[in-house]
């Protein structure tokens, strides 16, 4: 098409034309919306080509060849490639401009490389960013700043094509979007953080966030130098690290109590209602940081990178880098490909720009801030680091601290000890937190004999108290900073023996040699007892017996040791952390962390003093020794601290500190108050169970009144069958619902056993009546002719019975003479049992009482007629009483003979309704006469009909 | 402060199940502890055990708030949802409805949304059914009741009210001295 002027048609084709350069291009239809009209636009590319001009001047100077406007772009068939060769699915409504033929995308496509290469320092801010979520409309805006290649441009695009962001901005522009109930919004409060500042608010949440899109960004890094470095092998010490950090991040709130297993984070909730509320925050984003924690390692390693990259930067000549890539030997590859991936970027920018990026968080932070800054440059283990380092941590929060927290894990899976070390540490803590009543000291477990190693551990878990609970002395920190650091340095790696290389400062006083031979020695005690605690923390049920029994360092210690630096700092911070325990809720975790916290602090300024004044005198083995044993004393479980007036108890006496003259023992307990206040909870919390219950009953009401319809439309919709596809099919248990179900009849049984019963059950008749027989004869006569004519016309039926009968109707007759009403009755009972049986007594009954109270005559009549026909039959007597009850002689025929009685009239006209009384022949005759009658018949009543129809409208 | 009534709980909860519908329950019977409404100058507030006995401790014409508030009586005794309520609707809402980044500002200012602002609607909401307003970024920016349905909000020309205005979180700076 390269001869065709330019807006000549393509032939075939409408609405294809061929633009500048020969290009076919289509007349795009675009309908504009201004107010409320829609109108179509027609836009036709060849007239347009000046735009192009336009564009391909401000783009570039150097004025591209017509050959180099055609761009292959690789990329396989998905959308985005396609997209990007300039074939566009299906037209949506969009805006002239950015429909605008592909010169504007090759200029881009042009200058995307040469921004790349500009965009360094805002790579990480981007990557950030994208590492979040795809969704962000940021990165959608600018997609070109995070592109190091094709793939990534790809990737990119998909991500934003997949969000439902990028449907939200079509759906902006052409309708309004309608989703599905189960719509999940992405969470709002990041983009809050991000699109909205706000700051204030939001402060320690954002912190949390920070920390987890910057775990996301490491993640993201290590992902992609991933392939490169061949980080698989970091996996290995996976779940430990993974434990760890979960840890650290769950209490991210409460660094101050770091140590907490996370299963004791219900029992150990917070400090304060704020920071109750912080954590309810948080946990509503655990799942995330679980997810994100599942390849934990790679931040470890990213972070972990940093640092090295940043301690090589520095120059420092100390041994720390060394030795850290001879920690972790896995790690080490990192840095050297690391950089070469992402060109331009030094590590201290990086570095610099995570710093940078937690600075925002600073305020809520500030606390902790402090203390944890501390002990960075005691993790660094230099001198210079750690020059390097104040700077740093002037910038830096909490999260360096973490940071190296969690590289001193990463360690842990490699050294044994290490990591039972903490474990054991883990465990001693949840004893204590389980046990509760305690004052908890540091507890260190080694044996009493081994006092020089528990020195070592309990310097050691104040390391790490003050580390975690950053709450130490800042005086402290310059003057032992060094010393921090060696030590740091040889517990944090005591296997390489540096604690052997490198003796703390007060050792290095004392007798070398000498020292030497302990620090083995109690070195192989602590080993021997770590050991034994990890056997102690597996098993959980003997846990706390152990952690109990191997409690030491007692209230007295502590008590000592605050009495001996009796500073006014001391006490300041004294008065701040009493303040900020009033404001805590658990008051036991309070004095716990409390005592932790002035635990360390004292050793800190311990420390602090005994470079001036003490110094290795505090260590000495006399005192030790005195302290093992006032651990002995000091531990063990004190009842009166139990309970919940325990507590109070206990509160109180760390009021007092540990002075012996006001040691509250159980005489102190208010049992009472206790008991009242426990009513009174329980009073309370039945009512507000109830009030609960109320309020679900109600919430019942409110619901099902509005639930009601709707539920029924569906039972409807969904109960629809055809019922003629159904088939009965016995193996389904749906289908017994057609099945008949046999209890009527059992119902019907104990119907009739009821009626049987009832039927059983004599009537009552009340004698009275049967006094009054009239004695006369005239009348009974009269009667009993009468009977005996009805009587005689059915007599046939009944004559075996009557024969049986007789006897008992002679003793009634006698009994009737004598006239004795007890044997009337009998008889008239005994006369319908014999004459009716058992089943049909009831009716039989009603009649002989109808007769008696109706009739008296006919009732004597028919004693007297027994006693006056006595010679004639006993049939009629039968008769007479039946008389009355005629109906009632075919159900008793049926009580014999079901149905029929031998010579019964039915059967013999039955047969003689089936039986041709005639010749077929004949009655074929005499129907065929009579067919034609009745057909003429309905015919002349036919045409009565329809002349009567007819004269009907007529009139 | 008091427990409410069956009369206020009653008409506190149709108001609130126009929001969250059965999702009420998951405020009354919360796993994490004891949550309890409690009235106090006409106003309700939702607020856990441990605070409600904190609570106890200040006499009544001294203590201005506590917990959250949801709402407050009317002097006809209906009950009204206040912004401060919209923490705990917007996690349990039903229908939800987005407004575009053009239309927040009108939505904060306490203006009704229309069509021309609805960016997202959740699909079959039904008129007057209460829905939440979120910005386009998932940000709970307030609720209101739905003045037309899904439906009719498709063919609505752009200057129609399609979510009338209830509270919105403006209100924490407009009402600043109210709101508790």
């Amino acid at each position: 098409m390269k001869a065709a002027v330019p807006g000549t048609e393509v032939p075939g084709h409408k609405d294809w034309v061929v633009s500048k350069f020969g290009r076919v291009l289509p007349v795009l239809q675009l309908r504009c919306q201004k107010g409320n009209k829609a109108r179509t636009m027609k836009y036709d590319p060849s007239k347009y080509s000046h735009n192009i001009r336009k564009l391909d001047r401000c783009a570039d100077d150097q004025s591209t060849p017509v050959s180099q406007l055609t761009w292959e772009l690789d990329g396989g068939d998905d959308d985005i490639s396609r997209k990007r060769r300039g074939e566009f699915p299906s037209y949506k409504p969009r805006r002239a401009k950015k429909s605008r033929p592909h010169g504007l995308n090759i200029c881009e496509a042009l200058d995307r490389k040469r921004f790349e290469q500009n965009n360094s320092s805002e790579d990480h801010m981007e990557s950030k960013q994208f590492s979040v979520g795809p969704t962000r409309t940021k990165a959608q805006r600018s997609p070109d700043s995070d592109v190091d290649s094709d793939e990534d441009i790809c990737r990119l695009m998909a991500a934003q094509d997949s969000s439902h962001n990028a449907l939200h901005q079509e759906a902006e522009e052409s309708q309004l979007e309608v989703v599905g109930l189960e719509y999940s919004l992405k969470s709002g409060r990041k983009d809050c953080e991000d699109e909205y500042d706000s700051a204030d608010t939001d402060e320690l949440f954002a912190s949390r966030r920070n920390v987890s899109t910057l775990i996301n960004n490491a993640n993201e890094k290590a992902k992609r130098s991933g392939p490169l470095d061949k980080e698989e092998k970091v996996k290995a010490p996976l779940p430990l690290q993974t434990f760890s950090f979960k840890e650290d991040f769950d209490l991210g709130g409460k660094r101050n109590k770091s140590r907490v297993l996370p299963v004791l984070q219900s029992s150990s909730v917070s400090h304060s209602d704020d920071e109750e509320e912080e954590e309810s925050e948080g946990s509503c984003s655990d799942s995330e940081y679980e997810a994100m924690f599942s390849n934990g390692t790679c931040l470890e390693m990213s972070f972990a990178d940093l640092q090295k990259l940043a301690e090589d930067a520095s120059q420092s000549s100390e041994t720390a880098c060394d030795r850290g890539s001879e920690e972790n030997p896995e790690l080490s590859p990192g840095p050297e490909e690391w950089p070469a991936l992402r060109k331009g970027i030094s590590p201290e920018e990086i570095l610099a720009a995570i710093l940078e990026e937690s600075t925002s968080d600073e305020d809520g932070q500030n606390e902790r801030k402090k203390p944890e800054g501390v002990s960075l440059p005691a993790f660094q283990g230099t001198k210079s680091l750690q020059e390097m380092d104040n700077c740093l941590t002037k910038a830096k929060n909490g999260r360096g601290m973490e940071v190296k927290k969690q590289m001193q894990k990463s360690e842990a899976p490699q050294m044994n000890t290490r990591t039972s070390g903490t474990e054991r540490q883990e465990g001693e803590k949840k004893a204590l937190l389980q046990v509760g009543k305690r004052t908890p000291h540091k507890v260190p477990i080694a044996s009493e004999s081994s006092s020089s190693s528990d020195e070592e551990e309990e310097e050691e878990e104040e390391e790490e108290e003050e580390r975690t609970t950053g709450r130490q002395a800042i005086v402290a920190e310059k003057l032992s900073a060094e010393t921090f650091s060696e030590e740091d340095r040889g517990k944090i790696f005591p296997d390489e023996g540096s604690v052997e290389a490198v003796p703390p400062p007060f050792h290095r006083k004392l007798n070398a040699g000498k020292e030497e031979e302990l620090q083995r020695k109690a070195n192989l005690r602590r080993l021997s007892a770590l050991q034994q605690k990890q056997k102690e923390a597996e098993e959980q049920k003997r846990l706390i017996q152990g952690a109990l029994a191997n409690l030491d360092a007692p209230p007295p210690k502590a008590g000592k040791r605050i009495v001996f630096d009796s500073d006014d700092e001391n006490d300041e911070d004294e008065e701040e952390k009493k303040s900020w325990a009033a404001s805590s809720k658990k008051k036991l975790q309070d004095i716990q962390s409390e005592e932790e916290a002035v635990c360390s602090r004292a050793v800190a300024n311990q420390r602090a003093t005994k470079d001036k004044f003490t110094g290795p005198q505090l260590f000495d083995s006399s005192e030790e020794e005195d302290n093992a044993e006032e651990e002995e004393n000091g531990f063990h479980i004190r009842p009166q601290f139990e309970g919940q007036a325990g507590q109070k108890l206990m509160a109180l006496q760390h009021r007092f500190g540990t002075d012996e003259r006001f040691r509250m023992d159980e005489r102190f307990l208010e049992e009472e108050e206790e008991m009242e206040a426990n009513g009174s909870l329980t009073v309370e919390d039945e009512a507000l169970e109830e009030e609960k219950k109320n309020n679900l009953s109600i919430l019942q009401n409110v619901l099902g009144s509005s639930k009601q319809p709707s539920s029924k439309t569906l039972l409807k919709a969904a109960k629809f069958r055809d019922v003629s596809t159904l088939h009965y099919d016995p193996s389904k248990e749906e289908h017994t619902a057609f099945e008949t179900k046999t209890i009527k009849t059992t119902e019907s049984k104990t119907a009739r056993r009821k009626k049987r019963e009832e039927a059983q059950k004599l009537p009552e008749v009340s004698p009275e009546i049967f006094y009054q027989v009239s004695s006369d004869l005239k009348g009974v006569f009269g009667q009993t002719k009468e009977g005996l004519s009805n009587a005689e016309e059915k007599s046939n039926w009944d004559q075996v019975k009557e024969e049986e009968d007789r006897g008992k109707a002679e003793e009634l007759q006698s009994s009737l003479l004598s006239e004795d009403p007890i044997t009337t009755k009998e008889g008239s009972s005994g006369f319908k049992f014999s004459f009716f049986g058992v089943d049909a007594e009831a009716s039989g009954r009603d009649t002989t009482e109808y007769k008696v109270e109706s009739i008296q005559a006919p009732k004597v009549s028919w004693q007297l007629n027994q006693r006056v026909h006595d010679s004639s039959s006993d049939e009629e007597q039968e008769r007479h009483s039946t008389a009355s009850t005629e109906t009632e002689e075919t159900p008793i025929k049926s009580m014999d003979l079901f149905f029929f009685y031998p010579g019964d009239t039915r059967l013999k006209e039955g047969p003689t309704l089936f039986c041709r009384s005639s010749q077929l022949e004949e009655q074929r005759e005499e129907w065929e006469e009579r067919r034609t009658t009745l057909r003429r018949e309905v015919r002349k009543k036919h045409k009565d009909a329809q002349r009567k129809l007819k004269a009907a409208p007529k009139s | 402060m008091r427990p409410l009534t069956e009369e206020e709980t009653k008409a506190m909860f149709e108001k609130l199940s126009k929001y969250i519908g059965e999702n009420i329950k998951l405020l009354v019977d919360r796993p994490d502890g004891t949550y309890c409404f409690r009235l106090h100058h006409d106003r309700v507030y939702y607020m856990s055990e441990k605070i409600l006995k904190l609570a106890t401790n200040f006499s009544r014409d001294k203590l201005i708030s506590v917990g959250t508030c949801f709402g407050k009586f009317t002097k006809t005794k209906k009950f009204r949802l206040h912004i401060t309520a919209l923490d705990f609707l917007a996690p349990y809402a039903k229908f939800k409805v987005w407004v575009k980044p053009g239309a927040e500002q009108s939505f904060l200012y306490g203006n009704h949304v229309l069509k021309s602002g609805l960016g997202r609607i959740t699909e079959n909401t039904m008129q007057y059914q209460g829905v939440v307003v979120y910005s386009m970024a998932d940000v709970p920016l307030g609720f209101g009741v739905a003045a037309k349905t899904t439906q009719e909000c498709r063919r609505v020309d752009p200057l129609t009210i399609v979510v009338f205005h209830q509270a919105d979180v403006g209100e924490f700076i407009r009402n600043e001295d109210t709101l508790t």
